[in-house]
């Protein structure tokens, strides 16, 4: 059984340095993540399979890492969709809008970070099986500015909606 | 598990795998899908609960029941991690149909929280 699995190793090895220094794949992964979200709506079955045709199998353990990094982020997303939830409903200001524009963008943001997770891990497979070096995420600078201009936003309405009443 | 020797190294330096690993990265990315299913069934708590609030039982209902249905699978899909601990070097499960499924259900719920936090 392990011998086979060499085996097949082997020849997915050799078809990928047959096929050139993989400049298909770069190309691919300087593509606009807007394309690549449409593709992925169009087919998810020929995605995986072409995922599995690139380069060679990683070590599992990267594989295993990359994946606890996309459901991290994930769970990072519905936190944001829950505080939203919990702003809506919980905030009391006396003008009863004024608690959308602290809600809506913590969803907003929940809902963006969901998509370029799923992104970035496709993208991490996609370098760490044609051993190239990974590329940073925006996330985490996406997350940090959007809490932090919740947050300002959030004081500022609060003392606004104080002064005005 | 002989590793290619024609493939272009990047940046990365990948070591060679280590035999005696019982399976620890596997449990972890395992215990990450139990975490990921719970955050999934307090997310469709919070959601049916606003629903309710804003006067949408029935989108409280399916929300609820829709959620439930999602953490159950992700739930199912750790324990898949688990029983497939023995051949600890080969992961063999469609991930990227788990991941997209994850991720469209993620969006959905923040689409749901936009209705019900604009209802309430």
């Amino acid at each position: 059984m392990g011998e086979s699995r060499d085996e097949t190793q082997a020849e997915k090895s050799s078809k990928a340095g047959a096929s050139g220094p993989n400049a298909a794949g770069r190309d691919e992964a300087a593509a606009s993540e807007g394309r690549m979200l449409r593709r992925w709506l169009a087919s998810g079955a020929r995605r995986e399979r072409r995922l599995e045709q690139t380069g060679s199998d990683p070590d599992p353990r990267f594989t295993f890492a990359n994946e606890r990094t996309f459901l991290a982020w994930n769970r990072t997303a519905l936190a944001l969709i829950a505080a939203g939830l919990a702003a809506a409903q919980f905030l009391k200001f006396n003008w009863h809008g004024l608690r959308l524009i602290i809600a809506v963008p913590l969803i907003v943001l929940g809902a963006a970070l969901a998509l370029a997770s799923y992104l970035h891990w496709e993208d991490s497979e996609r370098a760490m099986r044609l051993r190239q070096p990974l590329r940073y995420s925006w996330m985490p600078r996406v997350l940090t500015g959007g809490i932090a201009v919740v947050a300002v936003c959030g004081g500022i309405l609060a003392v606004v909606d104080r002064l005005v009443h | 598990m002989k590793r290619p020797q024609s493939q272009p190294t990047g940046g990365t330096v990948t070591p060679p795998p280590d035999r005696g690993d019982p399976g620890l990265a596997r449990e972890r990315t395992a215990l990450a899908w139990t975490r990921s299913a719970l955050t999934m069934a307090a997310s469709g708590v919070l959601i049916a609960r606003a629903a309710f609030v804003g006067h949408l039982p029935a989108l409280g209902v399916v929300s609820a029941v829709a959620t439930a249905i999602l953490s159950a699978l992700t739930w199912r899909n750790g324990q898949a991690i688990y029983r497939e601990r023995r051949d600890a070097f080969s992961p063999q499960r469609r991930q990227t149909t788990a991941f997209g499924l994850l991720t469209v259900a993620t969006v959905l719920i923040a689409a749901t929280a936009i209705v019900v936090t604009v209802a309430i």
